[in-house]
């Protein structure tokens, strides 16, 4: 088993790495990307906070050279396109605290230190202006900006990316895209356990009743939810409800979106468990819909299926009681594919719900990267990307393992 | 009694191949077979919709001399003659409505020739609006919002209400119908003819190729696709064309990954050996032995395939990043109508979702009764 684990570990790896390169290169080629938008942004007169750039006048239309290759550096977007992503995964060092120098002339580098590049003939040497020894940890470098002027530029490098759990930054909220992720992840998970909880409790229940009393008026009336499930997608569940239970139109039962009341931290412990489940009720159905009519068909089918083994026929001749037969004897055969979906749930629940968050105005990682989205947010886009893929990676991964657990003739080599 | 039943089997068995009784079990399933003859019914009355909801006239006698707009519009809206017919919008000039040098507003022509009384007349068709309709004066906003089977300012009857620029509700949902079957349909073809071929060679065959091809399935089943159609749709002008390459780009793994699989069950058994063993070429036994046995799940599915091609047209246009704008999509609409969700205009999002979710029912009811259809397993149970 743990050979197992760690071998299916180790494939994870590449996987991870083809996902996270098509993402990247998507993304990458995009026209239109955060240089363009804060050129724009300036050209316009905004501001733009991405770059070190002294803001400039309103009306300027061509921009100092200087601070376009400022922000190019910024973005990464002076490298090769094939050196950007090993940059970004954190394997290919990251030029950081860039100056311009002009040779021969001392330049201020921060910590009260300054340097000084010489130049003899093609050789560059960095030396401290003030003892004037050979500084380390330092590089320098002669570079063509775009208008092909030979510039002298002095840096640190680094490995800092992804694998270094250095996301970067979001140029639009000016954070470590870490820090917004943790800040919105907890109502996303929080949804994703809770419709996780209820869908597997009330799926397996209803499907198992379903099965017993195949062909009963219980089972035609419940397959009615389970056809809806099957015929509309959860967020648009989402949207009938908001408009029939809501206020605005509908009757106004729930709230109409939002994570949590206004006043939500005067509350009292009691009436804060109310307030969550107001505001929680009508996103939760939502996003259970989606999961419900698969899993409660096939929590019926494969215990139907195994009521009629031979097996059971044995069991039952033996005189055991139909309730131990059911739930000792067919059950464990029963819940085997409903193991192996578990890891695609997960999935679903943690990672891609940015459809339903819009709807009901949730505050989550998935309407922060659907922002992300609309204003180019690189940073964003790829840190959503890379959690998404391990979630849905190790959805997988915990699948095999649960079948693993509950199907004592998978043996793994 | 025991000897009756098996004459019945007899002629039956004489008389229908296993396609036909699958066929005659479907059509015995009320609900199934009837959702089937509605679904396709409807979808071929709605490539008639240019001559039954429409904006333009059916035809317009003007100084003795006859125009059929609508129909015109009909023929160059059809999916392949329409690649021949050139759609052809008469300006408001040619029919005596002064000053309109664009196109021709047929309901206002028709009330002018009914004042002028020189003989001329308009013919509208059943249902008079288009879903290019706007409102006239569509600056203000209380005449824009008319109610279901209510009147609009000018008089109009409006079977679902109008939206915010004055768009006839139930004339888009009808367009929208058909935009979003033959997007579905065409997506499932597109799943089937890559997933198909694909599946059955990396099934049957194998080798290196297969081992790379799967490692390919693999990220592309971890990966966030609908999202990542979402950042190129916001990079590339959106269409429908570009929207079926990118869906198909992202949904060829289902079917493939089921066929291969298939395929690498079906190799291993005797009848393949057996083809094999007397020298029938590998294209032949893949095409004529081991695809006709692995055919009935793929029948089954394809109701479901529908449904996703459906419902992922319908996200990306609630989401903005769908048709291209002026299209007719029930998820730009349901989008319209949760802008509005605080105004009481409830049937922009019930219309719209209504549609959707009888659409979709009645594809999972067809679903459902073709599986029943050919699915040979019956349950039975000791108590």
């Amino acid at each position: 088993m743990a050979v197992y684990i760690l071998r299916r570990l180790l494939l994870a790896i590449p996987t991870f790495f083809g996902c996270t390169l098509v993402v990247f290169v998507i993304v990458q080629l995009a026209p239109g990307g955060p240089l363009e938008e804060e050129l724009r942004a300036l050209k316009m007169g905004g501001g733009g906070e991405g770059a070190v750039v002294s803001q400039t006048a309103g009306s300027v239309t061509q921009l100092p050279q200087d601070v376009v290759d400022a922000m190019k550096e910024f973005y990464g977007f002076d490298e090769p396109l094939w050196k950007r992503y090993p940059i970004w995964l954190g394997i290919y060092p990251r030029k950081v605290d860039r100056f311009v120098v002009q040779p021969g002339v001392p330049r201020n580098i921060g910590e009260g230190k300054k340097i000084v590049v010489k130049q003899t003939g093609t050789q560059l040497i960095i030396t401290d202006a003030e003892t004037n020894q050979t500084v380390s940890g330092w590089s320098v470098r002669f570079y063509k900006n775009d208008k092909g002027e030979d510039k002298i530029q002095i840096y640190k490098e680094k490995f800092s990316g992804i694998l270094t759990l250095d996301f970067g930054k979001s140029h639009k909220y000016n954070e470590p895209v870490l820090n917004l992720i943790k800040s919105r992840l907890p109502v996303s998970i929080q949804f994703g356990i809770i419709s996780l909880i209820l869908t597997y409790t009330f799926c397996v229940y209803l499907g198992i009743q379903k099965a017993i009393k195949h062909g009963s008026p219980f089972d035609f009336a419940s397959s009615a939810i389970v056809f809806v499930g099957y015929s509309i997608p959860g967020w648009a569940l989402g949207a009938v409800m908001l408009v029939a239970l809501g206020g605005g139109s509908g009757i106004g039962w729930f709230p109409l979106g939002g994570f949590q009341g206004p006043d939500y931290d005067q509350l009292t412990f009691l009436s804060k468990i109310g307030d969550r489940i107001y505001y929680f009720v009508l996103p939760t159905i939502a996003y259970c819909i989606a999961a419900f009519a698969t899993t409660t068909i096939l929590m019926k089918n494969s215990l139907l299926e195994n009521l009629s083994q031979d097996y059971i026929r044995t069991a039952f001749a033996k005189g055991l009681k139909e309730r131990r037969v059911i739930w000792v004897h067919a059950m464990r055969n029963s819940i085997i594919p409903l193991a192996a979906n578990f890891g695609s749930i997960i999935g679903i629940f943690l990672a891609s719900n940015y459809l339903i968050e819009r709807v009901f105005n949730i505050q989550g990682i998935g309407k922060l990267s659907f922002e992300a989205l609309l204003s180019r947010d690189y940073s964003i886009l790829f840190t959503f990307t890379v959690l998404t893929t391990i979630v849905s990676l190790l959805g997988a991964l915990i699948s095999d393992m649960i079948l693993a657990t509950v199907d004592p003739r998978i043996r793994f080599k | 009694m025991f000897s009756r039943k098996i004459k019945d089997d007899k002629t039956e068995q004489k008389v229908l191949s296993i396609m036909q009784r699958r066929w005659r079990k479907f059509k015995g399933m009320k609900r199934g077979y009837n959702s089937f003859r509605i679904l396709v019914i409807a979808y071929i009355l709605s490539f008639c919709l240019p001559v039954l909801v429409n904006n333009q006239a059916l035809m317009v006698s003007y100084n003795g001399h006859w125009t059929f707009p609508a129909v015109q519009t009909f023929f160059a809206e059809l999916p392949v003659v329409g690649l021949v017919i050139p759609n052809h919008a008469y300006p408001g000039v040619v029919f005596g409505q002064k000053n309109n040098t664009s196109e021709c507003k047929y309901r206002d022509l028709k009330v002018q020739y009914q004042n002028e009384g020189q003989g001329n007349f308009v013919v509208m068709p059943l249902y008079p609006y288009g879903y290019k309709d706007m409102v006239a004066g569509d600056g203000v906003k209380e005449d824009v919002f008319t109610k279901p089977l209510g009147r609009t300012s000018d008089g109009g009857f409006r079977l679902f209400g109008t939206d915010d620029s004055g768009g006839d509700v139930f004339s888009k949902i009808m367009y929208g119908f058909n935009i979003s079957i033959s997007f579905a349909l065409l997506l499932s073809f597109i799943e089937y003819l890559i997933g198909i071929p694909l599946g059955a060679t990396l099934g049957y065959l194998g080798g290196w190729f297969d081992i790379l091809m799967q490692r390919i399935i693999e990220i592309w089943a971890s990966l966030p696709l609908l999202f990542l159609i979402i950042i190129v749709v916001s990079i590339l002008t959106p269409s429908f064309g570009l929207l079926l390459g990118l869906l198909s780009v992202a949904s060829w793994v289902g079917i493939t990954t089921y066929v291969r699989a298939e395929f690498y069950r079906e190799k291993a058994k005797d009848y393949v050996a057996a083809a094999v063993s007397i020298g029938i070429p590998t294209w032949k036994i893949m095409l004529k032995h081991i695809l006709p046995n692995s055919l009935v799940p793929l029948i089954t599915f394809f109701p479901f395939t529908l449904i996703g091609g459906i419902t992922a047209l319908v996200s990306l246009d609630f989401l903005g990043f769908g048709l291209p704008p002026g299209t007719p999509s029930w998820g730009s609409m349901i989008s319209i109508g949760l802008d509005h969700i605080n105004d009481g205009y409830w049937w922009l999002t019930v219309v719209p979702l209504t549609a959707m979710f009888l659409t979709l029912m009645m594809t999972v009811f067809i679903g459902e009764a073709i599986r029943e259809a050919f699915d040979p397993k019956v349950f039975s149970r000791l108590r």
